[in-house]
């Protein structure tokens, strides 16, 4: 018999299974979950592709709810497959998993790579002792003197009698969710005690809540779980890493990032949220915190944050302008002659002389900083009560309006899906809507063109969404309140169900370039090309804009109609305005994309 | 088994009396060496007195133990500190509270008051230096109300001490 061959042999086999397991499980990702790493998530590069395989990926989802049947379940899949792969009992696997933080390969690796040191390290004893061979023996607890058979031990052989097991698991238990780690109770010994331990000695109570405690361990102590932040919801989200988005949809609505575990904020990144979070917090509390900790970069504008004790500041990429915080001239006209690093004569100096009076300044530059996290905040904030206000509707709606709507239109309510989902468009149109106001916050001002471009594709969103919002709420109305005739009211749904489908185009693809960071746009004037690309896509929701010429092929004449951002974009004569439902379309297209009429 | 406070004030179990007298009935036959134990009528608070071990910084030096046994003893820790004048040592306070995890954390309901007597001594004897804790002055401040050491949540000096 070698122990040596059979491992290698188990190694193998284990590795095969485990490569099954994923690519079983996930199929877009057959990778190991495990050094997957951080560079995961923004793969949004390709963001031009027009294809349909991106609608393929987008329905693709790269995460899964649990209950708490399902958390169960594959934790008991997980200890069943160590204790077959490394032949050890249920509860030895358990204590491993526990320890590796419940990662199977991480485990397999450890293991195979040295046994001996693995079961040092977490207490799993290779060869049982038995408890010393008397009729009688002493408790190492209570020290009293029991029969041999009504003690119990645990691989170790170290005796305990029931009641003080039962009292030392009790204890543990009610300690915390550092019972699954716990030891014999003899001081000079480290073997694991575990779950078949507590099943055979701890009381029922005791029992439920180590295993509740177990339950949560394989949630919160492992790399691809987390809990759904949503309060009151008992769900836990299983992420796959390294495949794509990290905002997730529990199943109790709820959207959220499943890195940063905040409220869904594409297109903005976690560290973004987390700065603007930081920030609102800061400025309700004391609206007087910017004017001690933020003024504009002397150069570019932009709100800098002073965070340390020193007075040199480097403006952030791609600025990086380097000045002192007190006098707000650039540093290279300070060093050990202006004061050192905490101070500035040349700042105390001139105000002694009066050169210039600092309060004034302090205001005016207060005042700039605040204007403009003011005009941001605002806008922000109202975006989030128009996405409340449309989710109360959208609740009216499915608990009766839908129900009414059938009746006054005989229409079967599965045929209203369309308003449905227009409905989820616009919750969803105002969550991204929101943080593309903390996106423009933390924008350079002297990045002319991206800044242009960013408000230029803002400004078409708002007014594409403002366009769907009225004709789901306002023109349902007319349906709502008289019987009217069909033709109308299959109009209706052609003309909301293509502006439901254009503007959730549009939408798609304002994430992704601001995700891309608008990299279509150089800093330069050389956007012809590349903004072409980010604006076909765009380009449907340009006639979502008012004033639309009322004759059949209406061209959207740059020039001619809006003004905003004063670009004619050269696509003009690239596209065409459906007469019936005013989507806009790419002039190859013979029929609309969105309803389907000829041109 | 309510949740109130002060369990120090409370009686102590049946269990932990029946385990005390068979630790007296240990002591009085095996006594550690360096401690001295009179047996009084209170089983719930020893008084203990250490003598510094031949040849370390404590030799002939003695001080005295004030252990407290829990309701729930000894599935918890006993309270053990020294009571003032604490001898000086870099894991010790004046106040009397004493740094060591097995009184703490690490505590197992298989030791004993003698075998933690055993590692106190140990730790005296492998002082290299007769001086406080540096956090003394502000820990003992905030110990001022009375709290007990197992309220602290200790961050354990090195054991090289
Ligand atoms: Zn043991
Ligand atoms: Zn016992
Ligand atoms: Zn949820
Ligand atoms: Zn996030
Ligand atoms: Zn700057
Ligand atoms: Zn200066
Ligand atoms: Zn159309």
């Amino acid at each position: 018999m070698d122990p040596e061959e059979d491992m290698h042999d188990a190694r193998g086999e284990s590795s095969q299974e485990e490569e099954d397991f994923y690519s079983e499980g996930y199929p877009s990702d057959g990778e190991d979950e495990d050094d997957d790493g951080d560079d995961a998530g923004y793969d949004f590069v390709d963001n031009d592709s027009d294809d349909p395989s991106t609608d393929v990926r987008r329905l693709q989802q790269n995460y899964t709810t649990l209950n708490e049947e399902n958390i169960s379940q594959r934790q008991a899949d997980d200890i069943n497959r160590v204790s077959t792969v490394l032949s050890i009992k249920r509860w030895e696997a358990c204590v491993l998993l526990r320890h590796y933080n419940w990662s199977v390969s991480k485990v397999h690796d450890e293991w195979f790579a040295d046994e001996e040191n693995v079961r040092k390290t977490v207490g799993l004893l290779e060869k049982h002792i038995e408890m010393p061979n008397k009729r009688e023996l002493t408790c190492g607890i209570c020290f009293e003197n029991y029969p041999r058979d009504t003690m119990k031990a645990s691989p170790c052989g170290h005796p305990f009698c029931f009641s003080c097991w039962r009292g030392y698991i009790s204890t543990s238990i009610n300690d915390g969710p550092g019972c699954l780690m716990l030891r014999c109770p003899d001081p000079t010994c480290r073997a694991a005690v575990g779950l078949d331990m507590v099943d055979s000695m701890a009381s029922r109570e005791d029992r439920e809540k180590y295993a509740r405690y177990l339950r949560r361990s394989y949630v919160e102590d492992n790399r691809k779980t987390k809990w759904c932040p949503a309060p009151g919801c008992e769900y836990a989200v299983e992420f796959v890493m390294g495949s794509g988005s990290y905002d997730v949809c529990c199943k109790c609505s709820y959207s959220f990032c499943w890195n940063c575990t905040e409220e869904a904020h594409r297109p903005v990144d976690c560290g973004t949220v987390a700065r603007w979070i930081l920030k609102n917090s800061a400025e309700s509390e004391n609206m007087n915190w910017i004017l001690a900790n933020s003024k504009p970069c002397p150069k570019c504008k932009r709100p800098i944050e002073k965070n340390q004790g020193c007075m040199h500041i480097t403006c952030t990429p791609p600025c990086k302008f380097e000045f002192c915080w007190l006098c707000l001239g650039p540093w290279t006209e300070h060093g050990e002659r202006t004061g050192g690093f905490y101070a500035c004569n040349r700042y105390e100096s001139a105000k002694q002389e009066g050169a210039y009076d600092e309060s004034e300044r302090r205001r005016e530059m207060a005042k700039n900083s605040l204007e403009r996290y003011t005009h941001y905040y605002e806008r922000w904030a109202a975006n989030q009560s128009s996405r409340q206000k449309a989710l109360t509707d959208l609740q009216a709606l499915q608990n009766e309006k839908l129900e009414k709507l059938s009746d006054r239109q005989s229409q079967p309510e599965s045929q209203l899906k369309f308003i449905t989902d227009a409905w989820l468009q616009i919750v969803e149109c105002r969550r991204v809507l929101k943080w593309t106001y903390a996106y423009g916050f933390y924008l350079h001002e002297n990045e002319h063109a991206k800044r242009q471009f960013f408000e230029y594709l803002q400004g078409e969103a708002e007014s594409g969404l403002e366009r769907l919002h009225q004709c789901a709420e306002k023109e349902l109305q007319v349906y709502l309140e008289a019987e009217t005739p069909l033709k109308d009211f299959n109009d209706f749904r052609t003309k909301l169900a293509g502006l439901t489908s254009v503007t959730r185009n549009y939408f798609e693809n304002l994430v992704r370039a601001l995700e891309s960071g608008l990299n279509d746009v150089g800093p330069s004037n050389s956007q012809a090309g590349s903004n072409q690309a980010a604006c076909s896509k765009s380009s449907s929701s340009k006639s979502l804009a008012p004033g639309k010429s009322k004759s059949g092929k209406s061209r959207t004449g740059g020039a001619a109609t809006s003004s905003r951002s004063g670009s004619s974009r050269g696509m003009d004569d690239s596209i065409w305005t459906c007469d019936s439902c005013t989507c806009t379309n790419p002039k190859s297209n013979s029929h609309c994309q969105a309803c389907d009429r000829h041109r | 088994m309510t949740s109130s406070s002060v369990p120090s004030r409370k009686v102590l179990s049946k269990i932990a009396s029946n385990r005390l007298q068979k630790e007296v009935m240990e002591w009085q036959t095996n006594p550690p060496a360096g401690f001295k134990y009179k047996v009084n009528d209170s089983l719930q608070r020893w008084i203990i007195e250490v003598t510094g071990a031949p040849g370390t910084l404590y030799t002939g030096e003695t001080y005295q133990l004030q252990v407290d046994f829990p309701e729930h003893y000894p599935m918890e820790a006993p309270q053990v500190i020294f009571i003032p004048p604490a001898p000086l040592h870099p894991h010790i306070y004046s106040n009397g509270h004493i740094c060591l995890d097995i009184l703490y954390d690490s505590w197992s309901p298989a030791m004993t008051v003698s075998s933690v007597c055993i590692s106190i001594l140990s730790m005296l004897s492998s002082s290299p230096a007769k001086e406080r804790p540096a956090d003394n002055d502000r820990y003992v401040r905030n110990c001022r109300n009375g709290r007990s050491p197992k309220e602290t949540r200790w961050w354990f000096h090195d054991d090289k001490v």
